[in-house]
């Protein structure tokens, strides 16, 4: 019964009457109150307001006002108006790049959020490092927001623009070169195609004569270059193939830290050191310092730095015997022969697959290596001789003769790019007093550093994060950076600036890609649309072409080889004094990131110390001496006064197990800022309560002494190490922050194991990695349990339940080398706390690895030798003095499914997820920290301050720092005051990865989700993933028969797993 | 009526009547205080403005002003938390446990005693405050009812258990103790001429009138309220142990604990008593009321306490070897030849071996020499928890992070404050309050002869 009834307003409408029909025209009603007249005053007299109302108006007026006035204080964020095509806020963007600072180089990936560069990752997919990277190169993306950047060209002291600095600079060149006067330009490694492109063309722009490139590593290895240069007529460097490699010899050579290609290296070595393979390489070091390379080895031996020409020629004589070769004269007293024997034995066995290299710059010792590999059969097999290594081309002779042409006015304009001569060379001043003698000076530093303070002008480069640049690290491989962010500052790229003062106007973005299409076709492009190349490489980053030059010929120049081992076996023999080795650390390399608090805060692998550089001293020398023989939170360093030659420095002495006795190590890089140069803030030392500590001139006083001084140069070349240093004490100590004060492990095999590989091979599971067994009553008999079966819980269900965390660790992979830490903190927001509160005890890292040397005390052998228990832990805490075997263990919260911590929390802030993670609430958190002192892992750590605002934390904490804080993870919480905080397995990566499958409608796939450590480790020891999931890695990790849990026997239970490292002895 | 015994040396020495009592305990409440009492509270009160600068300047900038770290999550603080708990304990066993076994002695010493309590619970419950990190949300650990969701407290934590075992404690100790002021506080009410004095004291005499009603209801009170005090004796430092118990740091993991703590408890508690005690009956003249009956009777409770505290110092070494758990015995072997041995040997010097001083008669009746051991048992005591807490919790499992703990001057100067704080509430009670319960030591004085019935009581 549908009916459409017409229902109307009234009569009128239904009438339709005139009145109506116009009223309906106007929307409001004629009659009603107009808005001015509505607001208008004229009603006002007659308000009916009295005093009384009006009290209460006021009152309520300014309580109003009071309320609103306490609203917390509006912070804009300004929305999109267009939003960018790549940019969806909380979901990150990757961009592939390539990371170059003249000692690292790797293919990465940068992760930006809503357009800032947060995390860097090493691309796994493409290019040479087959994502393995450092914790310098991770760490990099922290330099990019430092606030201490030179924010805008600077021409004598004061800021300028682009264009002036421009006008003046091209002026002043062009009237140097008219002058016949020499252009310099000292620059590091370049090993960028297009960057050399753009030198030619300003070498062609001032003319040919005038122009001088130099090229100069702090560190450099030069003397390989010249070796080769001798062995075989070309000064190169090869392209080692560690992969191939079943013995490996080593003669100081730290290749897993900074060795050449490092980064190339490491992945290879790691491949051969599985034990579940059919064989494992065998690793020999030989060297002073104990090293990160050495700590790894299967067999180390401790030798002096003048042995180390020695060893070779020994080496070589063993294998020529056993090859009926003949062999050089050699004087073998003194050296380690067992080790040496060992070595030789092992290379000749696996000659055709073995690999002997040496990291010192003598040219002869090179020769003699050369001469070895040459023997070995290493030629075309573990050293490529149709590839070449491009980087480290400093060249120490030309850099020498530079500064001799500065100091005789020879040159006209000095420009310097990428590397601080004026604080890394080994005659430093003399370059200094060279620099005022020349008339233009110009530096493209980021920061007024110390060689760019004393230049005319500064043209500030572009964080590589802000640049373009392409890369040929070595033969076949190319890469291209790319700016992953807008310019920060009014700088320019040092390449660009190069462009512009040849008359070039093109961008060298531009510039770079006319380069490529010059080469598109030797790059091997399949495609015949050069855009097709460039876009792919650079979204891959890298680009490997099969480019077969022979780049020499493997034949020794035999002539050298008998000239170089008998200057070996002459020289060598040490003058009175101490040998000194000068070294790089794992943290600040050459010095370049002394700015960096992330790398300052890097426990060194070795010694665990933070913050400094020191005396690194064999413990039966600092006994002599009666040095402090520990360090420790009231325990401070002795301070000693070293000289070498005219040069001596005042540095703590740190009694280092596996030091050489009779030698001693300085890192370098360390002094930076000295003469009270604004290189960054976390480069100088802060005090307890905050601020810098300054000097009587109030400068601030730089963190360590630079040691580059001391640098040896022997022929035109720089020898990183020295002998004759003269060594007193003087009598007073000096504070020293480490990580870890307590070096052995004390026989705990539940917390560590290890073993060899034959015992691994031929031993059952219960040999090498039994099963923790308890005894108990059963039915009135002591029966053997295994731990995991006795419960007194009733424990929920975990397996096959959902989702299971978890991760493994091989303990015979990781090397210990601190990339995970520094990816950890770039991840989760870790705070910096400087020197003064890790001496304290009190880093906050989440993830540390703990490094116990081998103690010459156990208990088996007190037992047998009936030393009393209490004498045996007594000496069971000492470590081997001259040649401890070292281990590196990575530890982090161990996701427990039976967590100590979680049970003992008032308020349940920690509880288990049921996906198998131990979780933080921090909100919850109320700081009794009994979760802390409960962890048998001892991971978890308080925030004892507030650290993004306490005033101690001002000068280290880049959470504290305008620009700085732009790196921290939007994901992560920067925690407060007084509450817990702990590995949490990059929770955030797991929610992440969950929420990207389920988007997809699929389950999670393994491998998916992986956390910043497992990301970042160059090695592949880690392994993450869903225990749940049979298929995964993870769970065939935890399955393994080298899988243990630490600490087994407490029944946490947990999630993480290690394996037993195993030593290839 | 009281019987005493012929042969007994009577609890109250001196022939004093009734009215003596009185005017005894009184007295110092009516007339102007001593010089000494403004001296001594000068300087307590100026230490604990001191403790309380530390405690400020603690929870305005971090729990990093105190000497912790990674490895070493407590320290100072709940060693002190500890260490007044267990002061706490001689009070309440003197008023309840005695009571209970009629003990009449107690009479002259449960006052103070249970005001100590009530003091040192005080200062104890300050520590676990104080060293959360963020002490404002302190309030989550109560299981209110609240809107952050269905948030609740985790009943399986043994500090939440603490919680409750301390706030208890402390609300029986407190009322258990301000029953028996109410009769006294009526004397003093009686007495007073000041208007406003006189109205203080009657409010806080709650209208006492001293009939027998009123007197049966005190007993019965006093008798169920013994009760009910008697068990968290035993209970509170239990679960204080369970701290520790509970936990799987070897040390720290031991089912030994409870019964332990507990002597432990009352060991240092006794001793506390003496230390106050000796100085206020030579200050306040009642050498008559707390005789060296008293302090003999208390010396002995020292060395059985003391004794059982030694056995279970032994067990505990027995134990460790005999587990055969590595962590378990290196924990031991490092207590006392570790870099913490000093202070194992502070303790054991301190609570095994002084205490047993006391077996001589001519040493348990002299009172220099109580009064020494008796701070030296605190010492001790003192130690026992810094040992248990930081040698156990400074080399666990993990030698990597194996560490020392070093104090700064915060962790000292609230140590300090609290002594002080203390002192100073204990020299406000002594001027203010009965530090005798006055009307109960009149049940035991010696009446039973012409001589004690004097004229004016």
């Amino acid at each position: 019964m549908a009916s459409n009834k017409k229902y109307w307003v009234g009569l009128e409408e239904l009438h339709g009457t005139p009145g109506f029909q116009e009223a309906s025209k106007n929307e409001f009603a004629p009659d009603s109150v107009s808005v001015d007249e509505f607001l208008g005053e004229g009603n006002l007299g007659e308000s009916s307001t009295n005093r009384r109302d009006f009290l209460k108006f006021l009152g309520f007026g300014v309580t109003a006002a009071t309320i609103a006035a306490c609203e917390t204080p509006v912070i804009k964020s300004i929305p999109y108006v267009n939003k960018p095509e790549s940019i969806t806020p909380g979901v990150p963007t990757y961009y592939a790049s390539t990371f170059f600072d003249g000692t690292d180089y790797g293919s990465i990936l940068v992760k930006t959020r809503e357009g800032r560069p947060i995390f860097i990752k090493g691309n796994k997919k493409h290019g040479l490092n087959k994502g393995s990277l450092t914790a310098r190169m991770n760490s990099s993306v922290l330099s990019l927001y430092d606030g201490t950047r030179l924010k805008a060209p600077v021409a004598e002291g004061k800021e300028t623009t682009w264009a002036e600095i421009d006008k003046s600079i091209t002026s002043e060149l062009t009237t140097v070169s008219g002058n016949g006067k020499t252009i310099a330009l000292l620059t590091g490694t370049i090993i960028s195609p297009s960057t050399r492109q753009a030198i030619n063309a300003f070498v062609l722009k001032y003319g040919e004569g005038n122009v001088k490139v130099i090229a100069y590593d702090a560190v450099s290895a030069y003397g390989i270059r010249k070796g080769n240069e001798l062995s075989f007529g070309k000064a190169m460097i090869p392209d080692y193939n560690f992969a191939k490699a079943k013995t490996i010899v080593s003669i100081s050579a730290d290749f897993m830290n900074s060795w050449l290609l490092n980064t190339q290296y490491l992945p290879d070595y790691l491949k051969n050191r599985n034990p579940d393979a059919d064989w494992m390489s065998k690793h020999f070091q030989f060297e002073s310092t104990l090293s990160l390379t050495g700590s790894n080895a299967d067999h180390r031996a401790a030798i002096l730095p003048s042995q180390e020409g020695a060893v070779a020629l020994a080496l070589y004589n063993e294998v020529a015997k056993k090859l009926g070769a003949s062999a050089y004269n050699v004087s073998t007293d003194g050296l380690p022969i067992e080790a040496i024997t060992k070595a030789a034995e092992s290379l000749y066995a696996n000659r055709g697959a073995a690999l002997v290299i040496a990291g010192c710059n003598d040219p002869n010792l090179q020769v003699v290596v050369n001469a070895l590999n040459s023997l070995l059969d290493s030629y075309g097999n573990t050293i490529s001789n149709n590839a070449e290594t491009f980087v480290k081309q400093g060249n120490d002779t030309d850099v020498l003769a530079l500064v001799s042409d500065m100091n005789a006015g020879k040159i006209g304009a000095l420009i310097v790019y990428g590397v601080n001569p004026a604080y890394s060379l080994p005659n430093a001043e003399g370059f200094a007093e060279g620099l005022a003698k020349v008339g233009t000076t110009i530096s493209f530093s980021s920061w007024a550093d110390e060689t760019a303070s004393r230049c005319k002008f500064i043209c500030p480069d572009n964080h590589y994060l802000e640049s373009w640049n392409d890369y040929y690290p070595k033969t076949g491989h190319y890469a291209l950076a790319q700016p992953t962010i807008g310019k920060l500052y009014d700088t320019r790229q040092a390449q660009d600036s190069i462009l512009t003062w040849s008359g070039i106007e093109s961008s060298y973005h531009e510039y770079i890609k006319g380069v490529w299409q010059k080469y598109a076709t030797s790059m091997g492009s399949e495609s015949l649309l050069f855009d097709d190349l460039w876009n792919n490489a650079l979204r891959n980053g890298a680009l490997s072409v099969n480019e077969s030059t022979i780049v020499f010929e493997a034949l020794i120049n035999a002539e050298n080889v008998q000239s170089a081992a008998s200057i070996l076996a002459a020289g060598g023999a040490s003058s009175d004094g101490y040998e000194v080795v000068l070294y790089t650390k794992v943290g600040i390399g050459d010095g370049t990131h002394a700015t960096n608090p992330w790398l300052q805060e890097l426990p060194d692998p070795i010694s665990k110390i933070t913050w400094d550089n020191y005396i690194a001293m064999n413990p039966a020398d600092a006994e002599q001496f009666g040095f402090n023989l520990h360090y420790g939170q009231e325990l401070p360093a002795s301070m000693a006064r070293i000289t070498v030659g005219d040069k001596s420095v005042e540095l703590p002495v740190i009694a280092q197990p596996g030091q050489k006795r009779g030698s001693v190590s300085i890192a370098l890089g360390y002094g930076r800022g000295a003469n009270g140069e604004n290189i960054g803030r976390a480069a100088f030392r802060t005090k307890n309560y905050g601020g810098y500590e300054l000097d009587s001139t109030g400068n601030r006083i730089p963190i360590g002494k630079n040691v580059y001084p001391m640098v040896e140069v022997k022929d035109g070349v720089m020898i990183y190490h020295n002998h004759g240093a003269a060594i007193e004490a003087i009598g007073a100590t000096f504070p020293i922050a480490a990580t870890q004060t307590h070096h052995t492990l004390m026989g705990r095999d539940s917390v560590l194991r290890e073993t060899t590989l034959a015992v691994f091979k031929s031993s059952p599971r219960s040999v090498y990695n039994p099963q923790h067994l308890l005894a108990i009553h059963e039915g009135g008999e002591i029966v053997k349990k295994d731990v995991n079966e006795i419960d007194i819980w009733n424990a929920h269900p975990v397996e096959g339940v959902g989702h299971r965390w978890g991760m493994s660790i091989d303990l015979t992979t990781c090397i210990g080398c601190g990339a995970c830490i520094t990816s950890c903190h770039s991840e989760n927001n870790v705070p910096v706390v400087g020197k003064d509160e890790v001496r304290r005890g009190r880093d906050m890292h989440w993830l540390r690895i703990d490094r116990y040397y081998s103690s010459e005390q156990n208990m088996e052998k007190a037992e047998k030798e009936g030393t009393g228990v209490i004498t045996a832990y007594r000496e069971m805490e000492v470590p081997e003095y001259d040649n401890p075997s070292t281990v590196h263990m990575p530890m982090m919260c161990q996701h427990c499914n039976h967590a100590p911590c979680e049970t003992v929390c008032p308020v349940a802030a920690t509880t288990h997820s049921n996906e198998g993670l131990n979780q933080m609430t921090y909100n919850r958190c109320i700081g009794t920290r009994y979760c802390a002192n409960n962890c048998p892992y001892k991971v978890r750590r308080f925030n004892w301050f507030n650290y993004k605002a306490y005033g101690k934390f001002g000068e280290v904490n880049p959470a504290q720092d305008e620009m700085a804080r732009m790196v921290l993870n939007p994901d992560v919480t920067v925690r407060a005051r007084g509450v817990m905080e702990k590995c949490s397995m990059c929770v955030q990566r797991i929610q992440g990865g969950k929420l990207a499958a389920k988007i997809k409608g699929e389950p999670v796939s393994d491998g998916n989700i992986i956390t910043a450590c497992a990301e970042a480790c160059p090695t592949e020891a880690i392994t993450f993933g869903d225990l749940n999931d049979v298929k995964s890695k993870v769970r065939t990790h935890a399955d393994n028969d080298r899988s243990y849990h630490a600490l087994d026997e407490v029944g946490a239970k947990p999630n993480v797993s290690y394996k037993v490292k195993v030593r290839n002895v | 009526m009281h019987k005493e015994a012929a042969i007994r040396q009577p609890l109250i020495l001196g022939n004093k009547s009734y009215h003596d009592i009185t005017v005894d305990v009184i007295s110092p409440i009516e007339n102007k205080a001593p010089r000494a009492w403004y001296v001594l509270i000068t300087i307590t009160g100026l230490i604990s403005l001191w403790g309380l600068g530390c405690i400020t300047y603690l929870i305005s900038t971090g729990i990093g002003v105190w000497g912790l770290n990674k490895t070493v999550g407590w320290a100072w603080d709940i060693t002190n938390f500890v260490w007044w708990v267990g002061i706490g304990h001689a009070g309440t066993l003197i008023s309840a446990v005695l009571l209970l076994f009629r003990q009449k002695w107690r009479m002259a010493i449960n006052r103070s005693a249970e005001a100590m309590t009530i003091f040192a619970v005080m200062m104890a419950a300050l520590f676990p405050g104080i060293h959360m990190g963020r002490i404002w949300v302190a309030y989550w650990v109560l299981p209110l009812p609240n809107t952050f969701g269905s948030l609740w407290v985790n009943f399986n934590s043994p500090l939440l258990w603490d919680v409750f075992a301390i706030s208890t404690y402390f609300t029986v100790s407190l009322v258990f103790w301000y029953i028996g002021l109410i009769p006294d506080f009526a004397t003093i009410r009686d007495r007073m001429t000041n208007p406003l004095t006189k109205k203080i004291y009657g409010l806080l005499s709650f209208g006492w009138s001293g009939r027998a009603k009123h007197w049966t209801r005190f007993e019965e009170v006093s008798l169920v309220l013994a009760g009910l005090a008697t068990p968290l004796v035993f209970s509170v430092h239990s679960i204080v142990s369970m701290d520790f118990a509970t936990s799987v740091i070897p040390g720290w993991h031991t089912t030994i604990f409870p019964p332990y703590f507990v002597s432990g408890a009352v060991f240092s508690g006794f001793a506390m008593v003496l230390t106050l005690l000796l100085i206020m009956r030579k200050v306040m003249k009642l050498e008559n009321y707390i005789t060296i009956k008293h302090i003999e009777y208390m010396n002995i409770v020292i060395i059985v306490t003391g004794s059982i505290v030694g056995v279970a110092y032994l067990t505990e070494l027995f134990i460790s070897w005999y587990s055969g758990v590595e962590y378990e015995s290196y924990a031991f072997i490092n207590r006392f030849s570790g870099p913490y041995a000093w202070s194992y040997w502070i303790m054991m010097t301190c609570n095994v071996i002084s205490p047993q001083l006391f077996w001589f008669k001519k040493i348990r009746t002299n009172l220099t020499a109580t009064f020494i051991l008796s701070i030296v048992v605190n010492i001790g005591m003192w130690f026992e928890r810094f040992v248990i807490i930081v040698t156990s919790l400074h080399r666990d499992y993990v030698p990597s992070s194996w560490s020392m703990f070093y104090p700064t001057w915060v962790d000292i100067g609230i140590f300090l404050g609290t002594i002080g704080i203390f002192f100073t509430l204990f020299l406000l009670f002594a001027r203010f309050f009965p530090v005798l319960a006055l009307n109960e030591l009149k049940t035991i004085l010696k009446v039973s002869g012409e001589k004690y019935k004097k004229e004016d009581h």
